[in-house]
């Protein structure tokens, strides 16, 4: 137990100003800031917003697929509808939230009190959040301004030649090129930042090897993103130069290349994988030890199979090509390359296991959420190993158990995670707890809801379902399956809608957090629910990689044994 | 009142660490690499596809001249951060203005080739591959070397107005260090385009 | 915002607020409108860039802009939940120390490499029995490696070909290591009767590694793979890997050196995980 003052807002400040009739200068204060905590809430918040959206496109296309020869939407619709869900919750979902998360917890973690570019900081969210809005916005002006309202509809990962200009006449696919490559722009800017933060403004004592994991996953997962999310950026404007300057790239006739778009994605496409991930990952070195009551297990082996997951994972592009024809050399490369990201995380799920083994286990709803992730992460991967085995993945490539497999680690591992990382921060960062109760019903409804769909979508996928068809016969034996994938959609959504009353309510009627309400050890804690805009008035000294075990038990600091 | 963590074993009096600017600078630098490699790979991938002419063996020139301009500038503002630094200002503003001078040289050179080549030559961007992976290539390193030379135009004007001191050799390197990338990329470009490429 | 404020402090430095970078942001955007709608929506935006730019560019030079942020004292008790009335008596440390001993990682590679000589015989014996050849199943092995002797004849695979001698020298090698350094990356985890998992772990890494990879790797060897003869050969593979690593000392974890020495020595009796004969002479040294 110790003792120690820090530093709250006083009144008049920026998260306690409620003059009256100040809608004007909240709107002011949000847009004109530069505080990390701030910009990380903002970035959560607009991620939440595309979530639901998102969602509910989910929703349209199982209401449509729920039944065979159904006619709820058009063909032309759907299309729009897949395109935007996938393009939505990648650029404008998951990444925001997970560089949210980093934004505002990063700096806290490391005992700084801002990030280390804060203005260029506040650009890169406003570039992403302005992409997303760009890209929404072609559904009321997708042909041009005066023609009909279309949105993109060549799929998230927009093969050419159906981007060219011939195939995508009016403005719709330049919408989703342009947007994009705004996010990317954002992307990166945040990403430099992270980095450039974590390595120079740590607080005294903090080495690297004391800096806790989620931070080291971030700076991991931002160094991806320089070498992942630019060349889709160079893609983006050489599709860009296609389509306003008559550029030959992806121009079939003109002796160009599609493959070379389908490499320049997927090198991109694949790491952006582990972008997401990672930081699941990272969620779960936080919370997992702290419901534990142990320390991480194998903390530099974690660090080395972070970082050696970011290399794999730059070589493993090419297994989203294997229906392509790419020769036995390749295919065998790549199915070995793909495999060995299993090493890696493998090391690290036993690393968690061993955490847990054998430790004082609280099952909050931070924890329950982590431990879903664990097991689901592990199912997904093993159909990922099965579809690394390219024959296999000639049988099944672009069927609904590739469809399945993916948001295995989409929902099952990263929103799990990101759904724990909300339980477990939430108290920091609105000063109140959110409803324990309400959170297990969450998790139940959602877990309930997530198998009931994406475990069952395996089936349709194995009998020959092939993605993104709009609607099919009723004698192929896919309707009974499809059926119960949507019902499962219907828990989700209800899940979600607690998650939702959750946030809120807890928000005015939730329990006091007070500083440290989880027992926890990272720098974060150490200081008030909500920070104080400095983050901390005197910044910290650490000695060893749980900086809060060693002031509340100073008889037996952690510093002894690192 | 105690610290916020308990100090065990108190650290060193030095804590050092990285230069902001300067990991900064190496993240974006490490970002545009990423960009430059995919556009190499795709002009070097498309070398010899072009369905009809002209070939870059036709219509290329080796630019010897602005390559040299452009790779002394990187001597001269190498030499003005070392100037800089020792605060002598009147010199630092002369190898600072021969920088952006010859860089100047090199935009400018490249801009009457590339008018040599659309007038001249008849090749533009939608003419074949070879006119989209050159003009994208090259235009995409040419505005890189625009940007360098905004600022360090912008770096000349301060210095001239006398607002530059030693105090901001920090700032001054990191664009420098973008001024060599920007330079280190014309020597891919050049073998690529110039040599491996005709 | 990086100075190290002093005690007793009443403000502290942060960056101002300021709009230019969302302005800037939006300019942008506003250009690349521009694109899909109407020049004009450009032309507002190139404006809005610059001028964004330039307040930007004076919130950062010549000096950056700043605001003071007042601080309000506020005492702050941080205190661990954990009671620590019910920690029993006989643990003066309320630490959960799992496992305080393991094994190197390089022992699992020993083992792998100890596995893969082993993994010869049996191989070696089947090829002997059902081909009347020394070298058949090493040729077998090769055959991943050169595409043209999928075709190739049982006799043709039963001659000694110095080629297939180095090329299934290297693959064996490569797996036995791999497989080596993945058991050597779960021992940790099982600390205890090494022959034992290793004779479980070894075969299920072989059977996985293979029946994913081998259809594509090397086409021949899964038409002709005798599994009733693999398995044994796995087998062997584990327990000879298990052996070595039971040979191999097992090392403290960091966590074992900072006990208190009564505990080292095993005086209150063995700590979880460890046999107290171990530790006694350890804490002698």
């Amino acid at each position: 137990m110790a003792t120690h003052t820090s530093a709250a807002a006083v009144a008049g400040l920026p998260q306690t100003m409620r003059r009256p009739g100040g809608v004007l200068s909240v709107v002011q204060e949000w847009v004109t800031t530069v505080d990390h905590k701030k910009i990380g809430l903002m970035y959560i918040g607009y991620a939440l917003i595309f979530l639901v959206i998102a969602g509910a496109e989910a929703l349209l296309m199982r209401v449509q697929l729920a039944v065979p020869n159904n006619h709820f939407v058009s063909p032309q619709v759907f299309n729009r509808l897949f395109t935007m869900h996938g393009t939505t919750m990648v650029f404008f979902v998951g990444m925001p939230i997970l560089f949210g998360f980093g934004n505002y917890l990063v700096p806290l973690m490391i005992g700084a009190r801002d990030m280390a570019f804060p203005r260029l900081n506040s650009f890169s969210f406003w570039i992403s959040a302005f992409g997303g809005v760009l890209l929404y916005f072609s559904y009321f002006a997708g042909s041009g301004l005066y023609g009909a309202g279309t949105a993109p509809d060549v799929g998230w990962f927009a093969y050419a030649p159906l981007t060219s200009k011939v195939f995508s006449p009016g403005h719709s696919t330049d919408y989703w090129t342009l947007s994009v490559l705004l996010s990317g722009v954002g992307s990166i800017g945040t990403a430099l930042n992270i980095v450039a933060t974590a390595l120079t403004m740590r607080c005294k004592g903090m080495k690297l090897s004391r800096m806790p994991l989620l931070v080291w996953i971030y700076v991991v997962m931002s160094g991806i993103a320089f070498v992942a999310v630019s060349p889709l950026t160079a893609a983006q404007i050489m599709l860009v130069i296609d389509r306003y300057l008559g550029g030959h790239f992806f121009d079939t006739q003109a002796g160009g290349s599609a493959v070379l778009w389908m490499h320049f994605f997927w090198i991109f496409g694949h790491p952006e994988v582990y972008i997401l991930v990672l930081p699941a990952f990272g969620f779960a070195n936080e919370i997992i030890p702290v419901f534990s009551r142990k320390a991480i297990f194998g903390y530099p082996a974690m660090v080395a199979a972070s970082v050696g997951i970011a290399f794999v994972s730059l070589g493993v592009w090419a297994h989203h090509m294997f229906t392509v024809g790419m020769g036995p050399d390749a295919n065998a490369f790549f199915t070995f390359s793909t495999m060995v990201v299993a090493v890696p995380t493998g090391i690290k799920i036993f690393n968690w296991l061993a955490t847990i083994w054998g430790g004082n286990i609280r099952f909050a709803t931070p924890m329950i959420f982590s431990i879903g992730f664990l097991f689901q992460f592990l199912i997904a991967g093993l159909t990922g190993v099965m579809l690394a085995v390219s024959p296999f993945d000639w049988q099944l490539g672009n069927s609904y158990f590739v469809v399945a497999h993916f948001h295995y680690v989409l929902v099952g591992a990263i929103l799990f995670m990101i759904f724990a990382a909300f339980y477990y921060w939430y108290p920091k960062i609105t000063g109140r707890m959110l409803s324990e109760k309400l959170g297990k019903w969450h998790f139940w409804l959602l877990v309930f809801g997530f198998h009931m769909t994406f475990d069952f979508m395996h089936v349709p996928g194995l009998l020959g379902m092939p993605r993104r068809v709009y609607t099919y016969e009723a004698d192929r034996g896919w309707g009974d399956w499809n059926m119960i994938v949507s019902i499962g959609a219907i828990f989700q959504t209800i899940s979600v809608l607690v998650f939702v009353y959750n946030l809120v309510r807890s928000y005015y009627k939730g329990e006091i957090a007070g500083p440290d309400p989880w027992d926890a050890w990272t720098l974060e804690w150490s200081t008030s629910s909500p920070p104080p805009s400095y983050n901390f008035a005197e910044l910290p000294t650490v000695s060893s990689r749980r900086p809060l075990w060693d002031l509340k038990h100073p008889d037996d600091p952690d510093s002894n044994y690192e | 009142m105690s610290t916020v963590a308990a100090v065990a074993n108190p650290t060193g009096d030095e804590w050092k660490q990285p230069s902001r600017g300067m990991v900064g600078m190496a993240c974006l630098i490490a970002a545009e690499s990423a960009i430059f490699v995919i556009f190499v790979v795709a002009y070097i991938y498309y070398t010899g596809k072009s369905l009809s002419g002209p070939t870059p063996r036709e219509v290329l020139n080796l630019p010897i001249f602005s390559t040299i301009c452009l790779l002394s500038s990187s001597i001269t503002v190498h030499f003005a951060v070392h100037e800089l630094q020792g605060s002598r200002i009147g010199r630092f503003i002369a190898w600072l203005a021969s920088t952006v001078l010859l860089g100047g040289i090199f935009i400018a050179s490249t801009a009457l080739e590339w008018y040599e080549l659309i007038y001249h030559d008849g090749l533009t961007i939608r003419t074949n591959l070879f006119g989209t992976t050159f003009y994208s290539l090259v235009g995409l390193h040419a505005s890189h070397v625009i940007a360098g030379l905004i600022m360090l135009g912008l770096a000349l004007i301060f210095a001239l107005q006398g607002k530059v001191n030693a105090h901001h050799t920090e700032r001054f390197e990191v664009l420098s260090v973008y001024w060599h990338f920007v330079d280190a990329v014309w020597v891919v470009v050049f073998t690529v385009v110039y040599v491996l490429g005709r | 915002m990086e100075h190290n404020n002093e005690s007793g402090q009443t403000a502290v430095h942060m960056p101002e607020p300021t709009a230019a970078p969302m302005a800037l942001a939006l300019g942008i955007t506003l250009i690349i409108t521009g694109m899909v709608t109407h020049v004009a929506v450009s032309i507002l935006g190139v404006v809005l860039s610059i001028a964004a730019s330039y307040k930007w560019f004076r919130a950062v030079l010549p000096v950056e802009a700043h605001e003071m942020v007042p601080v309000r004292e506020e005492e702050i008790v941080l205190v661990t939940s954990r009671k620590t009335i019910e920690r029993l008596p006989l643990s003066p440390i309320h630490r959960k120390l799992v496992p305080v001993e393991t094994f190197r990682f390089s022992t699992g590679l020993k083992g792998g490499i100890a596995g893969g000589i082993a993994m010869i015989g049996p191989a070696t014996l089947f090829s002997l029995l059902k081909f009347h050849s020394l070298w058949y199943a090493m040729n077998l092995m090769a055959a991943g490696g050169f595409v043209s002797w999928t075709q190739q004849s049982n006799e043709f695979l039963a001659q000694f070909h110095i080629e297939g001698l180095l090329a299934a020298l290297a693959i064996h090698a490569v797996t036995s290591l791999l497989v080596g350094s993945l058991y050597g990356a779960m021992l940790p985890m099982f600390p205890r009767w090494p022959i034992l998992t290793a004779g479980f772990l070894a075969p299920l890494l072989w059977t996985g590694l293979l029946a994913s990879v081998l259809n594509i790797v090397s086409p021949i060897l899964n038409e002709r793979i005798d599994w009733f003869w693999f398995i044994p050969s796995q087998i062997a593979f584990g327990l000879v890997a298990g052996y070595v690593v039971n040979l191999d000392a097992k090392v403290r974890t960091r966590q074992f050196q900072s006990l208190p020495f009564v505990l080292r020595a095993g005086v209150h009796g063995a700590i979880e995980g460890d046999d107290a004969e171990q530790s006694r002479k350890d804490g002698e040294q």
